[in-house]
């Protein structure tokens, strides 16, 4: 499954048998409140029923993903990340070595081909954290290879669905 | 003398290791400390706060490769209403990970955030196996690092340290596993039922 993540709306010709569009500002997400009941009390599960539940097993079995985020102090802004962070029940407690490091074990995740475009006002130290930010997910969220793109928001529309329509070739 | 705030941006603020380790942090410091944890509703009473302080020490762990949500909304707040006075920032980051450099990127937000809104950075700690170091025999070689963090934060210095077990990443490994495996007997749950390859479905 192909899946964009985004934490605004668009408007996207998307193909439903194979694509997924998820506006994340439409939404009712809580924060991750670090229980660690979906490693330890319903392996796989988070406790907090909202709307998260919906979105990480798509993000669990998508093999290519968009992510579309505003940027602040290099980081994906708030709307985006509480979502990435609730998506910890798609790994185990268990803690393996990969590539010299230690990270979490993944459960069923489809190792996924990934464009992040981080949007907004962002100056080049913030793309430089950005840039290793998501080198550093790469590894935790099984990006088999990654491509970070900037853009101002009103650039957004035009490359999203260049993007989308390339997916199709 | 200077003051001390310290703020938990955990999101589980009153049991997280983040405030164990700002427990220890006030136990080693000689100067007046204080202890806040972030709430939903206390940004701005935060802010406020932060003008009789000379400095703020964030303790909080690593999420998803960053800072957790908990402590970016109040820096957005706090950019947003600044004190009249500027704190210097101290950080204290913990992570699960047995590599204190896997909470670099998180250092580098807020050395951003910072720079950007006119804070200067004072000391840093990072401390890796962060969740269970305090429960084991190696919980020393954290609390010393914590000493002399409260030490160069009450003396105005730089400096950057790490702590975390001195030991080889493969016996780390098995020691964390064994960690786990107790936290979901805890809960009756079995070491194959956490290691389950199943994500719910919707």
């Amino acid at each position: 499954m192909n899946l964009i993540l985004s934490d605004r709306p668009f408007d996207l010709p998307v193909d439903n048998r194979s694509m997924e569009f998820i506006d994340l500002s439409r939404l009712k997400i809580s924060n991750c409140m670090g229980c660690f009941g979906c490693w330890t009390k319903t392996p796989g599960k988070c406790v907090i029923r909202d709307d998260a539940v919906k979105v990480y097993p798509k993000i669990a079995e998508s093999n290519r993903v968009l992510y579309i985020s505003k940027v602040k102090y290099g980081s994906y802004d708030t709307v985006m990340k509480t979502m990435l962070e609730r998506a910890i029940p798609v790994q185990q407690a268990f803690i393996r070595l990969l590539q010299g490091e230690t990270h979490h074990v993944q459960r069923a995740v489809a190792s996924k081909r990934a464009t992040i475009i981080g949007y907004g006002d962002i100056s080049d130290e913030e793309k430089e954290i950005f840039t290793q930010l998501i080198g550093r997910n790469a590894k935790n969220m099984c990006f088999e290879d990654y491509r970070v793109i900037f853009l101002q928001e009103n650039e957004l529309e035009k490359a999203v669905r260049k993007e989308v329509m390339s997916w199709g070739k | 003398m200077g003051k001390i705030m310290i703020i938990n941006g955990s999101p589980r603020a009153p049991k997280s290791n983040s405030k164990k380790y700002a427990d220890l942090f006030m136990k080693n410091c000689t100067v007046p400390t204080k202890y806040f944890a972030i709430t939903k509703k206390n940004h701005l009473e935060l802010c406020k706060t932060m003008e009789d302080f000379t400095d703020v020490l964030f303790t909080f762990p690593l999420y998803a490769d960053g800072i957790p949500v908990t402590l970016m909304n109040f820096l957005k707040t706090l950019e947003e209403n600044p004190p009249k006075q500027k704190p210097r920032i101290s950080v204290l980051i913990n992570c699960g990970f047995i590599e204190p450099e896997q909470n670099d990127i998180a250092v580098k937000m807020l050395r951003f955030f910072c720079k950007k809104q006119g804070y200067s950075f004072g000391s840093l700690l990072r401390i890796g196996s962060g969740e269970a170091i305090l429960t084991t025999p190696f919980k020393v070689f954290v609390t010393r690092k914590i000493k002399r963090l409260a030490i160069s934060v009450s003396e105005g210095r730089n400096e950057n340290l790490k702590a975390t077990m001195p030991l080889p990443k493969k016996i780390f490994v098995r020691a964390s596993t064994s960690y786990w495996e107790n936290c979901g007997k805890r809960n009756g749950i079995t070491r194959e039922q956490m290691s389950i390859m199943e994500i719910e479905k919707e």
